[in-house]
């Protein structure tokens, strides 16, 4: 199987190639040639800017209509076709620096970059946070995420789930740096809006203000439309502010991020539900040309089960954590089961401790390691006195006098696994058992109301309920109208509709300039290069993931204080220092197998790289073995191992990490540099065998060069 | 050694360069490397005239050559046939060790392809019958390329001993792959023996 390759940096290779064959006789021809190439270099390495694609362009079209056909005829085909045809991956690597097929070395992204549904420039960002530039930080990563510090204590974080660091110990805690960066700058008042372009006159509306919706109205307002927020709720936010409990998401975080929004003028009605109080009809005449759809999915899913519509003591997991946010902190009843294995199911059994339930039982139908929630959670959520129960399928709700009083339930065994190797619970016969209870809690799924949307024709739903969305330009069958987050994802998280709302900023632009929409998925920016902290190999691997301090069991059971205590500023950056900036070294193992296989030397120990290097890093092992001869740096094509003379000394590093160092030995006669001992003494022995050429003292080339040419010539100086 | 003797007449050079121009412009080399030098002596007043000197430097392709046996990639080889020494690009991975090995300073390194560059007496074009760029291209035709007359040991040892002499804390043990280029000016100091100069 052939990996995808770069039409950029084919383009580039062809091109030079036919510059490198002497085709190109003529040297006005071959002189604009290699200006061409020059542009197609700074595509592929990450130095084009957003006048490169005119340039090439232009390029293109003088040596065509100047140059005799027998020259133009071979660059039309090899960078005008390509370009002609596929100007999108130009564009796109113009614009993001990111080649996704990693055939451009400098422009290969970081695994965590690319699992982010918002495409975060992670590895800058950490990096920035271990030079304790929070403030920039926080730019770069607003630059894809406007909500920092609530994706920072709530996000799912399928970026450390793919850290390189992980295949060495664990991953870099991604999430909580970002919280950390976010509430430092906001502490610190550097937390700002970048500048907002030129008004475009246009209106548009975004309905719900949810995390998709709110990521719209930002990037919106920042491209310099009018926009206006609909929503249904008396506060902004959506499931971040009337789903997740406040013990994980304080509501000042998410009130301090939606201001930045505010601030950059975008207006919102509250307590206006689409569909009831407005429509889309009505909007239009209002002058808003262009819509985003962002309602989420508000809906519970039924459990089905006798009894469940009789008794107010059964309630849907979102009712009652809406309600609880919205400040009814009235317990259901004193014993209460929450039903379902997910983070809503703990995220409810949790807020039923907090309000004083005396006994709180969590029934899942299937065992422990088959619970979708987080595990870290689900400890917590014990901590805190939540039961488990597992195994269990509740079939009636029983109850007297309209009040509930128990859980008919069976117990089940796991089948054997199914073709998708999903284990379904199978009830076991006659295995019945009441649990007696006072409130029954279902959390078993959500899904999209469609209410607000009966009035809106056009709009193609499938077969789950959930709204059809291009995935690319976010556009629904209704011209006019995008949509992204819940209502087409159904249920998911809070950074893919983040990730949605970005991208759908996108499609709209387009839509209202007339401009055509792209046929390929966005792929992420790399937003800059930043520094690399220079960390000795010793430190980089005794460093380990800090542990998150938490609120103690006692208190949390009886407050919706914040959970998560945060790091500190020293653990925080060394925690970044961890971080193997995946952004440069592109993992190819040219530098290992160099060290092992041509030098014979091995002093590169990095398991973590992906070329069949099984076994495992230890960057302190380079500094017995390396003899700083500089072929790895040499071959490194992203310039992550570099080989730098200074202060006396020869260092190796990799990302920063220092892996070998060593003072430096100098001509005896001028001074110059001539290499550490380990170095001479390598070459010594191997050239020991032909003759020893020089004793007693150190010579650098250039004085060996002219004591021989001194010496060969008639005049001596002595 | 090699089959070919590169011969510099430095009694008619005028030190243009021009050999070093053109070795560079038949390499394509960039900024740096230089495969074969002009290192000017002087001036140096020999009573009141004052004398300057145009050594030529090309690589000598010793007959055991230092740079070979340091390569550890198995780059830089000594061809069989002619004994021309040259390096093979796709093995180097430029660590340097035959710069440091050669007693002469003749491999180079390329900044641009972080490899190791030297003197190969243009070796594809000899194989053409044609004669190295520096040689082709010399203004004073004071470079001569061709099959030597009989190696002179004797010369080679001279320079040796010429050598440490000049550097008195340089202690050169019996060079016995020492260059072949002769000294053109008979007129030289005593040597003294190394070991005893040192
Ligand atoms: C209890 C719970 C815990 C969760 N925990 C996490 C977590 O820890 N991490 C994570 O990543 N995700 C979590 N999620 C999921 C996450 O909250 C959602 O995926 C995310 O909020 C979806 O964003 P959205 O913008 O698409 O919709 P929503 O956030 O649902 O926002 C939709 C908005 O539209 C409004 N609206 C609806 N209908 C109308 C109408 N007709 N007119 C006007 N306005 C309307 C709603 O009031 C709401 O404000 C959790 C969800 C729940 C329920
Ligand atoms: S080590 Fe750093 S750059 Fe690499 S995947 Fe992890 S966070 Fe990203
Ligand atoms: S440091 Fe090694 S693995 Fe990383 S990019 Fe360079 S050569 Fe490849
Ligand atoms: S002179 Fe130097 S480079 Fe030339 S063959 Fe001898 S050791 Fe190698
Ligand atoms: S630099 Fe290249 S030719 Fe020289 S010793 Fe190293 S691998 Fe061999």
């Amino acid at each position: 199987m052939s990996k995808p390759t770069c039409l950029v940096f084919q383009t580039y290779n062809r091109l030079a190639e036919l510059i490198d064959s002497g085709v190109l006789t003529h040297p006005r021809v071959k002189r604009r040639a290699e200006d061409l190439l020059d542009l197609l270099k700074d595509v592929c390495t990450g130095s084009s800017g957003p006048n490169h694609l005119q340039a090439i362009l232009k390029s293109v079209a003088t040596i065509l209509i100047e140059e005799p056909e027998a020259f133009s005829g071979e660059i039309k085909r090899i960078v005008g076709e390509p370009l002609e045809s596929h100007q999108e991956v130009f564009v796109s690597h113009i614009e993001t620096h990111n080649c996704p097929t990693g055939d451009c070395d400098f422009l290969t992204p970081a695994p965590c970059q690319m699992a982010c549904p918002a495409g975060i420039d992670v590895a800058s960002y950490v990096g920035l946070i271990g030079e304790g530039r929070y403030a920039e930080a926080v730019e770069i990563i607003r630059r894809d995420n406007p909500f920092p510090w609530v994706c920072g204590l709530v996000c799912t974080h399928p970026c450390e789930f793919v850290c390189v660091r992980g295949r060495i110990d664990s991953p870099i805690a991604i999430m909580n740096l970002k919280a950390f960066a976010a509430e430092r700058a906001v502490s610190e008042r550097t937390y700002k809006n970048p500048p907002k372009a030129e008004d475009l006159g246009f209106k548009v509306a975004v309905v719900g203000a949810g995390p998709a919706g709110l990521t719209a109205a930002y990037y919106l307002a920042l491209k310099g439309y009018r926009v206006t927020v609909i929503e249904a709720l008396a506060q902004a936010g959506g499931m971040m502010m009337v789903g997740i409990p406040r013990y994980r998401l304080p509501r000042e975080v998410i009130d301090r991020e939606v201001a930045f929004i505010e601030e950059l003028g975008v207006t919102f009605r509250f307590n206006t539900r689409l569909g009831r109080d407005t429509t889309i009809d009505q909007l239009r005449s209002e002058g808003f040309q262009a819509f985003f759809l962002s309602l989420g999915a508000h809906a519970a899913m039924d459990l089905g089960i006798k009894g469940e519509k009789d008794f107010p003591q059964v309630i849907d997991a979102i009712s009652f954590l809406r309600h609880v946010s919205k400040g009814e902190r009235h317990i259901p009843g004193k014993t209460a089961a929450v039903i379902g294995g997910g983070n809503v199911a703990i995220d409810a059994a949790r807020s039923l401790i907090r309000l004083g339930c005396e006994d709180v039982l969590l029934l899942y139908r299937r065992t422990r390691s088959e619970m979708p929630a987080n595990e870290e959670e689900v400890k917590q959520a014990e901590e805190e006195g939540v039961r488990l129960s597992f195994l269990t399928i509740p079939v009636e709700v029983l109850g007297a006098d309209g009040k509930v009083t128990g859980l008919r339930c069976l117990r089940a065994r796991l089948a054997e696994p199914d073709e998708k190797g999903r284990r379904r619970p199978v009830p076991v016969e006659g295995s019945d058992y009441v649990i007696e209870l006072d409130a029954v809690i279902s959390a078993i799924g959500q899904r999209i109301d469609p209410e607000g949307l009966d009035s809106v024709t056009d709009l193609h739903w499938t077969k789950w309920g959930t709204l059809i969305a291009d995935t690319i330009t976010s556009a629904t069958s209704a011209e006019d109208i995008f949509s992204g987050g819940d209502l087409v994802t159904g249920p998911a998280t809070v950074v893919e509709a983040i990730g949605a709302g970005k991208r759908a900023v996108e499609g709209i632009d387009r839509y209202l300039r007339g401009l055509p929409q792209p046929k390929m998925p966005p792929v992420p920016s790399r937003r800059m290069r930043a520094a690399l902290s220079e960390v000795p190999a010793q430190t980089k691997m005794a460093l380990r993931r800090p542990e998150m301090p938490f609120l103690g069991p006692e208190r949390r059971r009886i407050t919706f204080q914040q959970v998560e205590l945060g790091y500190d500023e020293a653990t925080a950056r060394q925690e970044a220092k961890r971080c193997l900036r995946c952004d440069i070294c592109k993992r190819c193992g040219k530098c290992v197998k160099i060290c092992r296989e041509q030098m014979g030397i091995d002093a590169l120990q990095f398991g973590h790289v992906d070329f069949g290097t099984p076994g495992l890093t230890d960057f302190r092992i380079t500094a017995e073995r390396c003899i700083l001869c500089g072929a790895c740096a040499a071959n490194c094509p992203t310039r992550a191992m570099t080989l730098e003379d200074r202060e006396g000394e020869r260092v190796l590093s990799l990302c920063g990490t220092v892996l070998c160092r060593e003072k430096l030995e100098t001509c005896h006669r001028c001074g110059a540099v001539v290499g550490p001992a380990r170095y001479l003494e390598y070459v010594k022995k191997r050239t020991s065998a032909v003759q020893e050429a020089f004793a007693g003292s150190l010579l650098c080339e250039k004085c060996i060069r002219q004591l021989t040419a001194q010496s060969k010539s008639g005049i001596t100086i002595p | 050694m090699s089959d070919y003797y590169l011969f510099h007449d430095s009694a008619k050079c005028i030190g243009c360069m021009s050999c070093e121009v053109h070795c560079k412009e038949n390499k394509r080399l960039p900024p740096g490397p230089r495969l074969c030098r002009i290192e000017t002596i002087g001036p140096k007043w020999v009573g009141n005239i004052p004398k300057v000197d145009f050594v030529f430097m090309p690589c000598y392709h010793c007959d055991r050559p230092w740079c070979v046996a340091a390569c550890p990639t198995g780059a830089m080889q000594k061809r069989t046939g002619d004994g021309i020494v040259f390096v093979d690009h796709n093995l180097c991975v430029g660590c340097k060790a035959c710069m440091r090995a050669c007693p002469w300073g003749a491999p180079q390194w390329d900044p641009e392809k972080g490899k190791a560059v030297k003197c190969d007496y243009c070796l594809d074009r000899v194989d053409q019958g044609l004669e190295p760029a520096c040689v082709a291209k010399c203004v004073t035709k004071c470079l001569h390329f061709g099959k030597p007359e009989e190696v002179v040991d004797a010369r080679r040892m001279r320079h040796a001993r010429a050598m440490a002499a000049m550097a008195t804390e340089v202690t050169l043990r019996q060079p016995v792959n020492g260059p072949k280029a002769k000294p053109m000016k008979p007129k030289r100091k005593q040597a003294q023996d190394p070991v005893e100069g040192s």
